[in-house]
Order: structure tokens, then C-alpha cells, then sequence
């Protein structure tokens, strides 16, 4: 019995020693509880691989205030009890950045990290009201939320027509439950504002069946055609326009389309396609190269290279480039440790950061926790992703009055 | 041995209507309550708010639809919705103003009200069909909740659920959560452990086992399969407006959606049809499992200091899981309710049960 109690004793020092070393080295870390096995797996492979690469190039230069940086990836299963597990576990260990990257997790989520006034980073999903840092101190969804990238599209068409838009057709087609749903009041409240005609064509989850849709699209003819689907729901798109002999270039598609996607329509097929997004897609980006000079060429990347040669890797690169800038920033402006609060004051001194040319400049404020809500349209040439306007964010007021309309009512 | 029983003997009334058959049952019955009610004080608050709460409450909901699927026998696939039905309800009554007992009780109505409706369709068929007619109520409940912001609460269907505050008490600490979700699951234990020994339980089972015959004994199965879901419903209902008020904090379609009907049927099937004890444990695989599979393989090739890939390592724990399913209704197909059941009665006369072979 004494040896056992004798034992017991000097497992829980060692216990007790190896919490405590722990405690010394004190990390910077991003707790990435990403669905890597249902719904999301189309984008969070590559986005997570991205985290982990560009967490191995900071600690490579020395990590961020002298000490080495962490990104914990965790799979969820976009299960919200599973991803509320995932947020618990990790803010008891000492994780005070999360990012969920699943609207139904991130929801799930938004109430605990607003009671532990712990940071959630929801770049490109959750809900968008959240840029309103007003009334959601905590949540940081630095990127465009969908109304403002909806907003872009038309302020691209726009620049399309020369700055008139009476008459044109804008047909939405868009998945019929809340992701799709999104953009329809800012599109309504547009097409009243500038005289365009909206035709909205719903589709059926999981978006296989498109045929009645793109038949009706025909009889119609609108001018340009915004999608917001998913996935796989791009590619029985492109076969339905061929179908309909509705040119390619008509295609304007949410950001979640990638080069997977492009591969699955055809190459020559998918030649002017477009897509919105606030990120450089390509290979051409300088932070891409030199994740292939320092990690890939001497066999040190964290995963495939193939998933580095898609967008939503880009994706991935912008998204944690902004996190570590943030620490970084933090670091500077109340030294070490970092601090959930030191990390907003340093989230919110980003101004018109770019991570070298990777993404639209952001400039995170109190107010604006959405850093701007710049996109540009992209499209598909054959090769990679050319540019077809610059950084634009249209329409901030009416975009804005949509976000009070609705953070208003949180909490209530 | 260790129950201190020749066997389970009915020589009187009032033991065959006993709750608990063997004492030891009993015995443990009690020891997990008072295990239960201790349970903030030794279990680390990770574990009792990740864990415990979400499996307590989730336990109450599965011992509903158990009632509707295990006793009365009629396949249910739209559970989920009716659990958000009580869920909004009992939200939007709390945003109104109500006070939460009462909107708790008109979550419960509400949603017995809506799967009473369900019970129509089960009159007119059964089996198979009955399945496919409540699976089409549950899309018809998701179509409703993402095409109506003012049910979903606006453009990001979600809606924010008001502090709860039961007894004149706010409740926000995560003991005073764990005890609400304790509570009620136990409440749900209690009348479902006495429904064994009512009537209504063996009308219940007449039903389930032969409906025409059952009316031959004079079982009106119309009025009792309208019973069974309503009943069943009410405990949804009150289950589904419980985990938005202690465990979500607000209410989002995707908690409430297809995958997670067919989640609870997996509960109350792998658990045990009509077994109480069998709904604890099949939460506890469903619900629990895969998370601490994932919590396991991870640390375990952090320990191994593998290179896996993310990817990799998120669906190894899917594997284990959909693998350790197949191996439990292989083994038993009754469950693991049942599987409780045959240790215990493997140990039940031990060792002198072994002077017979």
C-alpha cells in the first residue's frame, strides 16, 4: 500500500513538474477546431495545412516575442457539441484564439467566447453581424462577410456597365437554407437602389439538382449570374449552362470555389469563369513561394503539395498570416505574454495589412472588426486566377445598415 | 455472490411490481444519483459541461423517442424536429417575457401538439412507412425553420436564448447548468422507470407487439399511440428548449437537423429499444465516443511522435467509431442496455452456477 501511495505521490510531481514547465514556455496559441471529416472538408484540409506551415516559417524566425508559436488542430465533425467540447478543452489549456471555421460551430461557439472574453476569429463564415465590434467585442470575422461580398459582385457588374445598371438582369442562385439566403436582402435593397432587375433561383441542398433552375435562367437571359453554392454544386452548374448554352463568363461564384472544382468542370470549360474573393488566387503570391522554398523543397511542409496549389490554401496563408500579425502587434504594443486583451488591441491596430501582397489590405478597428470588407472578382483563365478589378468595397453604408439592423437585435 | 439472489423469482404482487427486480440494481441506482448530485464537486468542469450536461440532457430526449420507438413500437425519424419545436417555442416565450417554468411547459405542449401529428400518420401506417412519413415532417420542420426568420430568429437563423431562471434563481454558473440537465434527466428516469410497471407501459407494449391484437384485449391502440407520442413529444420538447437554455445558448437549425434524428435513433437503438438503462449508455456511444476517440488517437500519436497528417488523424477516430458500432450489434443486437443485462445475469448465481456445466 505505501509503495503505492509512494507512486502515486511521484506521478502527480511529475505531473505537477511537466503543467509547470509548461506554464514557463507559454506559447502563443490558435486553437483550430475545424470539421476535417464532414461538411467543410472541401476547404479545411488546405486552410489547416496553411496554418500549420506558416506556424512552422514564424518559429523558424524566431516566433513572435521571443517564443515559439502553436496552432492545435482538432476535428469537430461540425458537430456543435463537439466543437463547444473542442473550445472548452483547449481555453483550459490556455488558448484564448479560436477559429472554427463552421457556421453551425462558430454559433455554437459565439456565446461561450463572449462570456470568456476569449478572441473568435470567424473570417468567411458564422454570423456577419458580428464586424459590428460594438456590440460583439470578441468575434473577429476579418475578411468580407457575405453582404459585402454580394455588394462587390454588383459594384463589379456595375463597373461592367459603365456605371449604369437600369435594365441589366442579375439572376441569384443561391442554396435554399441560411447560407444561401444571406445575400438576398442587400441584393433586393441594391436592385431597388440602382434599377437592376434580381431573379432569384433557389436551389435544393445539396445542389445535385439544378436542371429546373438553369432551364428558367434560359427563358430569362439575366446579364450576369451570382452563385452561391458549394463545392461540388459549381460543377452540375457548369454542366446545366453548357446544357443551356449560357456562356461561362456569365458565372460569378461566392469564394468557395476552387481549384478542385475548376479540375471537375474541365479546364477549357471552366475558361471565364469568376469568382469574388478577398484573397490573390495563383501560385504567383510571395508568401506561397516561400512556403515552397523554405518548407516544401526540402521536404518540410505539413501535408501534400498538391492541396498548397489551390486557393483556398491562399485562403488559409491570409487567414493565419492575419492572426500571427495580430500576436505579433500584440506583442509590441504590451509585450509578453500575449493576453486575449493585448491580442484585440493588436487586432485592432492592423492597418492595411496585406501579408505581402496575399489579400485585399485590412484595417481592423473597434468598430469594424470585419477590416474593410474588400474583395475583387477573379477569373479563371486557363492557367490561374487573373484579376478583374481592384480591391473594391461598395456599398459600405447600405451594407452597414444591414449589419446594425441585425446586430441590434443580438442579445434582445 | 454479488447479488445475493438464487435468481429473479416472482412469488408475490408486490414483488413483481417492483421497480427494481434485484436489489443490487437498486443499490446502484442510488449510488449513481448520489454520484450525480456530487458530480460538480469531483469532475473537473470540462468534464461535467462538456460531457455530463450534453449526455443528461441528451439522455432525457432519448428516453422519449425510447417510449415512442421502444415501448409503443412505432419508428420514428423526425425527432429532432420536434425537439426544436419546443426549443423555439419555449425561447420565443422566455423573449416574451415569461417566466421559464412556463415557457419550459409551453415548449413541451407546443412540441406535443406538433408530434401528435406525427401520431396521425402513424395510425395509417406502419413500419417502414411510418419512418419515411416522420422523416418527410422532419424536412418539412427544416424547410419551415430556414425560410421563417421570424421563427429562426433573422437572416443567420440564429436565436439568442434569454438567461434561464427557474425558481426565482438565474442560473449561469456550470454547476447550476449541470443540476437543471441533472435534474430533469432524472425526473425522465423516474417515469420511465415506472412506466414498466403502469398500465399504460403494458398497453404500450401490447401495442408495439400486435396492434390488432392488443385491440382484440381491448387496448384502444388509436388512443394510445396518440398517448405515446404526445408523451414522448413533451419530453422532446422540454429536452430540446434544456440544451439551448443550458448547453447552446442559442438556437441554430443545425442543431436540430436531419443527422441528428437519425443520431437519436442510433442512441435508443444501440442503447436498447425499451431499456432505461440502455438509453444511458447509447448517448454516452453516439454522443460522447467519437469525441474522446479523437481526444485518444490524437494524443496517442503525439505520444507515438507520428507525423499524421490532420486529415488523417480526424478520420481514424470515424473508423474506430463506425467499426465499434458494427462490433456492438454484432455481439448484441439488442443492445447494450441488454449487454448490461446478460453480465448481470451471468453474475447473478455465479459461482454456483457453474456446478451445473
Amino acid at each position: 500500500m505505501m509503495r503505492v501511495t509512494k507512486t502515486i505521490a511521484a506521478l502527480s510531481m511529475v505531473g505537477g513538474l511537466m503543467a509547470g514547465t509548461q506554464a514557463l514556455a507559454d506559447p502563443f496559441k490558435i486553437g483550430v477546431c475545424y470539421d476535417l471529416s464532414k461538411a467543410y472538408t472541401f476547404a479545411t484540409p488546405q486552410i489547416a495545412q496553411a496554418a500549420q506551415d506558416l506556424a512552422k516559417i514564424v518559429n523558424m524566425e524566431g516566433g513572435i516575442g521571443g517564443e515559439p508559436v502553436e496552432v492545435i488542430v482538432r476535428d469537430h465533425g461540425n458537430e456543435p457539441q463537439r466543437g463547444i467540447e473542442c473550445y472548452s478543452k483547449l481555453s483550459r489549456e490556455g488558448v484564448f484564439v479560436f477559429d472554427t471555421l463552421s457556421t453551425p460551430v462558430s454559433l455554437a461557439v459565439l456565446p461561450r467566447a463572449m462570456e470568456d472574453e476569449n478572441i473568435l476569429m470567424q473570417s468567411l463564415v458564422g454570423r456577419a453581424d458580428a464586424v459590428d465590434g460594438t456590440v460583439f467585442d470578441w468575434v473577429y470575422p476579418v475578411g468580407p462577410t457575405y453582404w459585402g461580398q454580394a455588394a462587390n459582385d454588383i459594384g463589379y457588374i456595375k463597373q461592367v456597365h459603365d456605371g449604369d445598371l437600369s435594365g441589366v438582369k442579375v439572376g441569384f442562385i443561391y442554396f435554399d437554407y441560411p447560407f444561401g439566403q444571406e445575400p438576398i436582402e442587400i441584393l433586393e435593397t441594391l436592385a431597388e437602389k440602382e434599377g437592376f432587375e434580381l431573379m432569384l433561383y433557389p436551389i435544393p441542398l445539396p445542389g445535385s439538382d439544378q436542371a429546373g433552375a438553369w432551364s428558367k435562367m434560359r427563358r430569362d437571359q439575366p446579364d450576369h449570374v451570382i452563385s452561391w453554392m458549394l463545392g461540388g454544386a459549381h460543377v452540375v452548374a457548369a454542366k446545366e449552362m453548357a446544357r443551356n448554352r449560357i456562356p461561362m463568363e456569365k458565372y460569378i461564384a461566392v469564394n468557395w470555389l476552387n481549384e478542385v472544382d475548376i479540375a471537375n468542370i474541365g479546364n477549357e470549360a471552366a475558361i471565364g469563369l469568376k469568382r469574388g474573393t478577398n484573397v490573390v488566387g495563383g501560385l504567383d503570391v510571395p508568401l506561397r513561394q516561400k512556403m515552397m522554398t523554405e518548407l516544401y523543397d526540402k521536404g518540410e511542409g505539413s501535408g501534400p503539395i498538391v492541396k498548397t496549389e489551390d486557393v483556398f490554401y491562399n485562403t488559409g496563408l491570409a487567414m493565419y498570416s492575419i492572426m500571427f500579425e495580430a500576436a505579433r502587434k500584440a506583442a509590441e504594443i504590451d509585450g509578453m505574454p500575449i493576453t486575449a486583451q493585448s491580442y484585440k488591441k493588436g487586432l485592432e491596430s492592423l492597418e492595411g495589412y496585406d501579408a505581402d501582397g496575399l489579400m485585399a489590405p485590412i484595417t481592423v478597428t473597434a468598430d469594424d472588426h470585419g477590416g474593410g470588407g474588400k474583395t475583387r472578382i477573379e477569373m479563371w483563365d486557363g492557367e490561374t486566377w487573373v484579376p478583374q478589378t481592384d480591391w473594391i468595397a461598395d456599398y459600405k453604408d447600405i451594407v452597414w445598415d444591414v449589419v446594425k439592423e441585425s446586430s441590434s437585435k443580438y442579445g434582445n | 455472490m454479488f447479488y445475493r439472489l438464487s435468481g429473479v423469482y416472482r412469488v408475490n404482487y408486490v414483488s413483481d411490481g417492483r421497480m427494481f427486480k434485484v436489489p443490487a440494481d437498486r443499490n446502484l441506482a442510488v449510488v449513481f444519483l448520489f454520484l450525480g448530485l456530487a458530480a460538480p464537486f469531483i469532475v473537473p468542469s470540462l468534464y461535467l459541461n462538456s460531457y455530463m450536461l450534453p449526455w443528461l440532457i441528451w439522455t432525457a430526449a432519448a428516453l422519449g423517442l425510447n417510449l415512442v420507438t421502444g415501448w409503443a413500437g412505432q419508428l420514428h425519424l423526425g425527432y429532432a424536429a420536434v425537439m426544436a419545436v419546443g426549443a423555439y417555442s419555449a425561447i420565443h416565450a422566455a423573449r416574451f417575457g415569461l417566466p421559464w417554468e412556463i415557457a419550459l411547459v409551453i415548449g413541451g405542449l407546443a412540441s406535443s401538439v406538433i408530434g401528435s401529428l406525427f401520431a396521425f400518420a402513424a395510425l395509417r401506417v406502419k413500419g417502414l412507412y411510418l419512418a419515411l412519413t416522420t422523416l418527410a415532417m422532419q424536412f418539412v420542420m427544416d424547410w419551415v425553420l430556414t425560410h421563417s426568420p421570424a421563427i429562426s430568429g433573422g437572416s443567420h437563423a440564429s436565436l439568442q436564448a434569454p438567461t434561464l431562471e427557474l425558481l426565482g434563481q438565474e442560473i449561469v454558473s456550470d454547476t447550476g447548468y449541470y443540476y437543471v440537465a441533472f435534474g430533469w434527466c432524472v425526473l425522465v428516469t423516474i417515469f420511465m422507470l415506472n412506466l414498466k410497471r403502469t398500465g399504460l407501459g403494458r398497453a404500450l407494449v401490447a401495442v408495439r407487439e400486435k396492434d390488432y391484437a392488443a385491440a382484440i384485449l381491448g387496448v384502444n391502440s388509436f388512443y394510445y399511440k396518440i398517448l405515446a407520442f404526445a408523451t414522448s413529444s413533451f419530453i422532446a420538447g422540454v429536452s430540446g428548449a434544456l440544451l439551448v437554455a443550458t448547453f447552446f445558448f442559442l438556437a441554430a437549425p443545425e442543431q436540430f437537423s436531419v443527422n441528428v434524428s437519425i443520431q437519436v435513433l442510433a442512441m435508443v437503438i444501440i442503447g436498447g429499444l425499451a431499456s432505461v438503462i440502455g438509453s444511458y449508455f447509447g448517448v454516452a456511444l453516439i454522443l460522447l465516443v467519437p469525441g474522446l476517440v479523437n481526444g485518444v488517437v490524437t494524443s496517442a500519436s503525439q505520444a507515438l511522435g507520428m507525423q499524421v497528417n490532420v486529415e488523417t488523424l480526424a478520420h481514424i477516430p470515424n473508423a474506430v467509431y463506425g467499426a465499434l458500432i458494427v462490433v456492438i450489434l454484432l455481439i448484441e443486437p439488442l443492445g447494450l442496455g441488454k449487454l448490461y443485462g446478460n453480465i448481470r445475469d451471468y453474475l447473478m448465481v455465479w459461482p454456483f452456477d457453474q456446478l451445473r456445466k
